[in-house]
């Protein structure tokens, strides 16, 4: 049972290596807000994989917290997302290098 | 259960690969949904049914939904046309194949695993034997508003906040025009 630990982990880190790539390299908000949704998945997953691995419940507590962290992160995102937008402006991250005016 | 793995594994890491590299926004987040699936056979596999509940309700539900919806709403459609695209692409897997190699060395050094995959130290009380003879939704609800409750009730804290932050930055600003 405990041989699949390691390759949990090793998912685990694959997504979150993917996630950060994509939060590097692409330019379009919305997809760079799912990158990071990827990032905080593939913590909850390293998470439940060591809650399980070594017979604790925090691991699994704080999982549920890190979702309720994504999911305000996403509704306070994707406001900001439609501010810009409605401000008239594309949507670049290239572009969009100042909050102001 | 090693093929069940291997299956949730390789669809977890087809669907994060399709969310970087899909050109059009609306196939990013359907790669995004069959990865939060994946994920959450995985959480079954690690006897976290509730959390598998609740990834499949919050994320692929909720928080997808919200996704869909904004995409739908402001229709990127496919302007995407990245410059120099090969040379980003390039530098992105270079970095994810580093950041993976990194994260799993370390996580996977002696220390806190040893030979065999085996883990060190003493283990906990909540063998998965010993949770599910209490029930697993009910022990994780006795730790969430026992050991766990300062926690819990900044989380809730926090969602008031993102909550009144989101009507905030998505108001009418009649006034500033």
């Amino acid at each position: 049972m405990s041989g699949l630990f390691p390759g949990f982990l090793i998912l685990s880190a694959a997504m979150f290596g993917i996630g950060a790539a994509g939060v590097l390299v692409r330019r379009n908000p919305i997809v760079v807000f799912m990158c990071i949704e990827l990032m905080l998945n593939s913590a909850n997953l390293a998470l439940v994989t060591y809650a399980r691995y070594t017979h604790t419940m925090a691991g699994q507590v704080f999982a549920l917290i890190v979702i309720a962290v994504a999911a305000s992160e996403v509704v306070v995102g994707l406001a900001l997302i439609t501010g810009v937008y409605r401000s008239g402006r594309r949507l670049d991250l290239d572009e969009l290098s100042e909050m102001s005016e | 259960m090693s093929v069940i793995f291997g299956l949730a594994a390789v669809i977890a890491f087809l669907g994060a690969l399709g969310v970087v590299l899909s050109q059009r926004t609306i196939y990013s987040a359907m790669s995004l949904v069959l990865n939060m699936v994946a994920l959450a056979v995985l959480f079954l596999l690690l006897d976290a049914q509730f959390i598998a509940a609740v990834q499949i309700i919050v994320y692929a539900g909720a928080v997808m939904v919200l996704f869909v919806f904004i995409i739908a709403l402001l229709s990127p459609g496919a302007e995407e046309r990245l410059r120099s695209v090969e040379l980003r692409l390039l530098l992105g897997g270079v970095g994810a194949v580093a950041f993976t190699l990194l994260i799993g060395r370390l996580t996977l050094n002696g220390i806190t695993v040893g030979a065999h995959g085996r883990l060190h130290g003493a283990l906990g009380p909540f063998s998965p034997a010993a949770v599910n003879a209490h029930g697993q939704v009910q022990t994780l609800g006795d730790q969430l508003f026992t050991t766990y409750l300062l926690p819990f009730e900044v989380t809730s804290l926090m969602l008031l906040v993102a909550a009144v932050g989101a009507v905030y930055l998505s108001r009418r600003r009649r006034q500033l025009a």
